[in-house]
């Protein structure tokens, strides 16, 4: 890892530190995760294999942030502790983007100057956020945890891309994250909740719809701090589901009885956003799965009739 | 439902138009650098050491699923290509060929490790065994090299989306040609010449070949098709058309060859290694070659399931169709 030096620690995230550091060479800024391969009998574990592959794959994408590169460090044992096992570790190294999509709603709600988020901003930021999430699900990948955290900005192109990206199998999700962050469940289906156990690409659509509102309120749409209350705040606004508007759900794992309450007007909750707006809003926030709108369809929405395609 | 994730580009009808031209666009990241095929053209070393590892990794493989030992030589090129050739100490050569099927054989997620693989490997010739760790960082070192970019995009990619160019007027037919043409490329991977051409012209080459040989009537409007897709350079199809059509018909040859000599059956494990190294060197064995017989020793050793979808006893009926369908065509 002599080719980089680190600048800072930016974070800790879900799977391991990140720095941003600065390749010796070029003098190119990038991020640096690190992250501890566990060994098993047979060598490199094939979890790990493939979803780094898969990374590779995806990230060619322009909505999806770019992997410059895989470092993989064999450590050897320190002479003072010999017997120590050597834990190979595994540098992910992506291009580095300033913001987030978290920090910059933040920075139109508080600080010195709040003021919403520009119309044509949410609708093009929305735009490629579905962009990158179909590229996903074409190549039969889900996120599964899309959250403006997620969402990193270029902001002087005006550029989203996608992180955190498919290492849901070989590193599995913790409850908690590395600095004992409860991790946010603000932007879990209603289906995870449940604890159903086949869910598809429609938990992220519902993500990227709790992201779509959360632009134009510049704040959360459902915060829900344990699973019960997240459920609780969905069903406050979008009516305690049925049977009749999705099938099964009654005989879900973690179904319980429910108050029940009635389906409030969405558009109340989005005031800002227009009604093409709100009909796209709802199609991602639909209780049925197989009835959530897809992102390839959510990309020809008339929401999207206003913004030049062109550019992207 | 769930994604299968190791075959994502399986559903060609899914994929947008987005998804398809990403992969034209980025399927030269996962071939060897345009300048390997000239080094080992320019030295007899270099084609030897591919050669012998090749040979090493068709034994590992030799009853296995055929995209498996495609997926380990595609590691193994990248690899040449990247890290220089090896000094050719047996030892190293061997432990290249393990741990690029160990690699293959975790990403097609087989229950088949290295570690099955050396115990078959002794029971062969009763070679060198290496330790994990030492396989471990030969791993790492193929990793590096290749930048942990393992999801090869191959010729196998590529060819639903050509098929579906193709408006067959019999649908079974595109099995009968995608099976031909997965013959071809598995086959012609050995051959130094196709270094240069990029997968997807490799696709589309070996189905053209597979159709004149199998549909000549409707080869013209496949020719047309392909040469109408904006993706692929027409000229670079042509010339890659030549060497594959040399190819296919070199098997041919062999292939009359083998059924002179499968009256001979091996008995055992050892006659088949006689008898695939002998054959490597008048240029590889055909994976149609492969008996029973040898199938059948080989598979009493170790129970194994393998995930895939082109099997050698597959392969062996689709010569055995297209041996008929060409009889009866001249007879015809």
């Amino acid at each position: 890892m002599e080719k980089y030096e680190k600048l800072e620690k930016v974070g800790e995230g879900t799977y391991g530190k990140v720095y941003k550091a600065k390749e010796k060479a070029t003098g190119q800024v990038v991020a640096l995760k690190k992250t501890r391969l566990e060994m098993d009998e047979e060598g490199i574990p094939p979890t790990a294999l493939r979803e780094v592959s898969l990374l590779q794959l995806l990230s060619q994408s322009i909505y999806i942030v770019r992997l410059l590169s895989v470092e993989h460090i064999d450590k050897v044992p320190k002479a003072s502790a010999p017997s120590a096992q050597a834990k190979p570790l595994l540098y992910l190294v992506f291009e580095y983007l300033d913001t987030d999509l978290k920090k910059f709603i933040d920075s139109h709600r508080k600080g010195p100057n709040p003021r919403p988020l520009p119309t044509s901003l949410i609708q093009s930021f929305l735009f490629q956020l579905c962009k990158g999430v179909a590229h996903c699900h074409s190549h039969g990948v889900l996120h599964r945890d899309l959250k403006p955290q997620n969402l990193l900005l270029d902001q002087q192109k005006g550029i989203l891309k996608i992180a955190d990206l498919g290492l849901g199998r070989a590193f599995t999700v913790p409850l908690k994250s590395y600095t004992h962050e409860i991790v946010t469940l603000w932007y879990r289906a209603p289906e995870v909740l449940l604890g159903s156990s086949h869910y598809s690409t429609g938990v992220d659509m519902w993500s990227v719809g709790c992201i779509f509102a959360e632009m134009a309120r510049r704040q959360a749409l459902f915060p829900g701090d344990s699973e019960f209350q997240q459920l609780l705040n969905i069903f406050k606004v979008l009516g305690t589901p049925t049977e009749e508007q999705w099938p099964g759900v009654t005989s879900l794992r973690d179904w319980h009885v429910y108050p029940r309450w009635e389906p409030q007007n969405l558009a109340r909750a989005v005031p800002s956003l227009g009604p093409d707006g709100v009909d796209l809003l709802t199609k991602m926030l639909k209780y049925n799965p197989s009835e959530r709108i897809s992102a390839k369809a959510a990309l020809d929405h008339p929401y999207f009739d206003s913004l030049d395609k062109c550019q992207f | 439902m769930e994604f299968d994730l190791e075959n994502p580009l399986q559903n060609f009808h899914n994929l947008n138009f987005d998804s398809v031209s990403c992969l034209f666009l980025i399927e030269s990241d996962h071939i060897p650098s345009q300048n390997y095929s000239q080094t080992l053209n320019a030295g007899d070393l270099d084609i030897f050491v591919r050669r012998e590892v090749i040979s090493l990794i068709s034994q590992l493989t030799c009853n296995l699923d055929p995209l498996l030992s495609y997926l380990a030589i595609n590691y193994l090129d990248r690899f040449l290509a990247n890290q220089g050739i090896l000094q050719p100490k047996p030892w190293a050569l061997r432990l290249l060929a393990i741990s690029c099927f160990s690699l293959a054989a975790k990403m097609m997620s087989t229950e088949y490790s290295a570690t099955d693989v050396q115990a078959l490997v002794e029971l062969i010739d009763g070679g060198i065994i290496f330790e994990t760790q030492t396989i471990q960082r030969m791993e790492g070192l193929i990793l590096g090299a290749l930048q942990w970019r393992m999801r090869s995009i191959t010729p196998f990619s590529f060819i639903t989306f050509f098929i579906n160019l193709f408006t067959l007027k019999d649908p079974p037919m595109g099995q009968v040609l995608k099976d031909r043409a997965a013959e071809i490329i598995f086959k012609s991977q050995r051959d130094i010449k196709l270094l240069e051409y990029k997968p997807s012209i490799i696709a589309a080459s070996a189905l053209l070949c597979a159709s004149h040989e199998l549909f000549p009537f409707q080869y013209p409007s496949f020719l047309r098709a392909i040469s109408d897709c904006s993706y692929v350079n027409k000229e670079s199809v042509v010339q890659c058309y030549n060497v594959i059509e040399d190819i296919a018909a070199e098997e041919e040859y062999e292939l009359s060859n083998a059924i002179l000599s499968s009256s001979i059956t091996p008995v055992n494990v050892l006659d088949h290694h006689f008898l695939s190294s002998e054959s490597d060197k008048t240029n590889g064995i055909t994976v149609a070659a492969s008996t029973h017989g040898q199938e059948d020793s080989i598979k009493d050793h170790k129970r194994r399931k393998i995930t895939g979808f082109y099997r050698n006893n597959q392969t062996v009926q689709i010569s055995r169709i297209k041996t008929m369908l060409r009889s009866t065509a001249s007879r015809g």
